[in-house]
């Protein structure tokens, strides 16, 4: 486990643009040389947000990669992945707000 | 000779110069132009900003508690682009020898400070900054950022930074020259971003408005050891990840003494509020 690769990622999205670019773009190269584990990067490629949130990462530079659609993610996928981490009260809490 | 002429304090929320544009009836427009009013009766000579970087002055390859700018200018917000976001100063004036002033004098008061001399700024000094000191796009008084780690745990105690404020009062006082200096404290009350709670095509949840009131109610009523009592590193986190940044409203109430708002105004729906302090 290496959070401080995963936050180093995200903290790079908005830092470096050409680095943004390539994460949208080719998210497998951008992501070689970084310390992180075969799972972590496996969880950035498929948009398992929840799997970086529960080793760690800091939220705040998470919600970076869908607002810069790093490999590609949109909010809606973030938001999907990251709500299966709620436990179910929390779940219920949510849906009587409206939300899905 | 130098003293504290005023101190405002306003959220950031990057989305909101542009809301302003659009819509110059709307809460959030006519709430800051309610603090640049404030701001401009007093008329500071240079503005002091309590602030919370979000990862872009600082990483945490390099991450401290407190910290002062000591440069000539700086800029941004750089490549912390928002929707909405679309003021980028190129040339923000920064107070250089007021900023060393004031690192020397925490440093002798057993205050230790990190300094920075080459630094950007994001969307965390631009938009108060924007809304309060903006004068035909450009900026109207220099200032010196004052950086307090509110986002990456362990954060500072609430009453280090009610200290904090306090140190920065006396610092002023022992300037050798006449200056009118203005606090500015930028920052939610309580604010999530990116947690698993974020609303639908959102990046943040619904704040803690029942924190927000409470905050709101004890500085109204100058209850000051209450709220660095209840300001605890739980009660922070609970109130979501950006919650922190309220510790900058901390460090303005240590810079004005305990002073009560002249102007106070939440905005329950943000998790923010919006105030000014004066005794002109």
């Amino acid at each position: 486990m290496s959070v401080y690769g995963i936050n180093k990622v995200c903290y790079l999205a908005q830092m470096d643009l050409n680095f943004r670019e390539r994460l949208k773009r080719d998210p497998e190269a951008a992501l070689v040389g970084f310390p992180l584990t075969h799972d972590e990067r496996r969880a950035f490629l498929e948009w398992d947000m929840a799997s970086l949130y529960k080793a760690g990462a800091h939220t705040f530079l998470l919600s970076r990669l869908p607002r810069f659609e790093s490999m590609g993610m949109t909010r809606a996928d973030y938001i999907r992945s990251m709500r299966s981490t709620l436990t179910e009260e929390e779940r219920r809490e949510l849906e009587a707000k409206g939300q899905r | 000779m130098a003293e504290i002429a005023g101190a405002f304090a306003t959220p950031h929320m990057p989305g909101s110069p542009g809301q302003a544009r659009e819509n110059p009836q709307s809460e959030t427009a006519q709430l800051f132009g309610a603090v640049r009013s404030h701001i401009a009766e007093v008329d500071p000579d240079v503005l002091v900003v309590f602030d919370t970087d979000h990862f872009a002055t600082f990483f945490y390859s390099n991450m401290p508690t407190f910290a002062v700018g000591v440069a000539g200018e700086t800029a941004g917000p750089g490549t912390d682009d928002w929707p909405g976001l679309f003021c980028y100063y190129p040339e923000i004036p920064l107070h250089e020898e007021l900023g060393r002033h004031v690192h020397a004098s925490g440093i002798n008061s057993g205050f230790d400070l990190s300094q920075t001399q080459e630094f950007e700024i994001d969307h965390s000094i631009v938009v108060p900054l924007h809304f309060l000191n903006d004068e035909g796009g450009k900026m109207k008084r220099p200032i010196v950022p004052l950086w307090v780690n509110g986002i990456a745990p362990p954060l500072p105690l609430a009453k280090r930074c009610y200290a904090l404020g306090g140190m920065v009062r006396e610092a002023i006082a022992s300037w050798p020259s006449n200056l009118r200096v203005g606090i500015v404290a930028s920052g939610a009350i309580s604010g999530d971003i990116g947690g698993p709670k974020a609303i639908d095509g959102q990046p943040f949840a619904w704040p803690d408005e029942s924190w927000v009131v409470n905050v709101v109610n004890r500085m109204r009523n100058g209850e000051i050891d209450e709220l660095l009592n209840e300001a605890t590193a739980d009660r922070l986190r609970a109130a979501g990840n950006v919650s922190g940044e309220m510790l900058n409203w901390i460090a303005l109430l240590g810079a004005v003494g305990g002073r009560k708002p002249r102007f106070l105004e939440p905005q329950l729906k943000g998790g923010n509020a919006y105030g000014a302090w004066r005794w002109d």
